[in-house]
């Protein structure tokens, strides 16, 4: 899986994230460090370009879900915590969107499976990379 | 290693993505439905990942995936040697419960539920666990498969 990223300067600046190939339990952790590393950089909003993410599994969730606690300067929890993880990723879905990590593009069957889980209530999806931006 | 139908590996979570491509090529030969062969592949995704992440103490090992076409399914067999464990009793997440109220786990196995038709288990004689699950290929499939 490939991470490319751009700076978006406006009136909220906002990292584009795109990610590419597939995201499953071998690699969501560099999902993760990545958003470590924007942090320390000082970004604070991210957009994920999710177009040319062909496959996500739970585990990408958990990579999505830590990185909205990053953005707010909270340690996400420990990925190895298991069940744990998916609890309070459940408890925030309950809580409504948030606006600091948002999604973009996704294709049908990632977007299908954000649906699934509940996960849509979270993270703002957007069909148009314009209006995402926008939106922040 | 693959023969046919069948893979047989020591797997580490690398590997993951090299058995959904084995899945991707069988499942295409058995004419599954595309839309179906994503929901395929995230199902033995998720399996074989609480497989090696909680069933292997070092996270790796040996798992054979067979696919096979039984009637109208896609029969998908995932055998392990690892700790026992039924996934198929596994709590779905009750939503309609508060939180500090619902019992653990676990959104892979939700995630399995919804993505097959039919979903077993049986504890190995040898030891190891033995997940089978099954998907509807439609039936213009199913008369060309007849029609040879």
């Amino acid at each position: 899986m490939q991470i490319e990223i751009e700076n978006i300067q406006g009136k909220t600046p906002v990292t584009v994230m795109a990610l590419t190939g597939e995201l499953d339990a071998s690699n969501f952790e560099s999902v993760i460090a990545k958003a470590r590393q924007l942090y320390t950089a000082g970004t604070r909003h991210i957009l994920l370009d999710l177009s040319a993410l062909q496959f996500m599994s739970s585990a990408g969730l958990v990579a999505l879900h830590s990185m909205v606690l990053i953005m707010q300067g909270k340690e996400p929890h420990d990925t190895s915590s298991g069940w744990n993880a998916f609890h309070a990723m459940e408890a925030d879905s309950e809580s409504g969107s948030q606006p600091y990590v948002k999604i973009v593009n996704p294709q049908p069957k990632v977007a299908s499976t954000l649906q699934k889980t509940g996960m849509d209530q979270f993270f703002p999806v957007f069909s148009e990379r314009g209006a995402a931006l926008a939106s922040y | 290693m693959i023969n046919g139908p069948v893979l047989e590996t020591i797997a580490t979570l690398d590997d993951i993505a090299k058995i959904r491509q084995f899945l991707r090529e069988r499942a295409t030969l058995l004419e599954l439905d595309p839309s179906k062969i994503y929901d395929l592949l995230l199902a033995v995704t998720e399996l074989v990942t609480n497989t090696l992440l909680y069933g292997y103490p070092e996270k790796t090992g040996w798992i054979e995936i067979t696919i096979r076409r039984e009637n109208n399914q896609l029969i998908t067999r995932i055998r392990d040697r690892a700790i026992p464990f039924d996934p198929t009793l596994a709590p779905s997440p009750d939503t309609s419960r508060p939180l500090n109220q619902r019992p653990l786990g676990g959104m892979g196995i939700h995630l399995v539920r919804q993505m097959v038709d039919t979903f077993g288990y049986q504890r190995l004689p040898q030891g190891g666990n033995e997940v089978t699950l099954g998907i509807e290929i439609k039936e213009e499939a199913i008369q060309r498969h007849q029609e040879g």
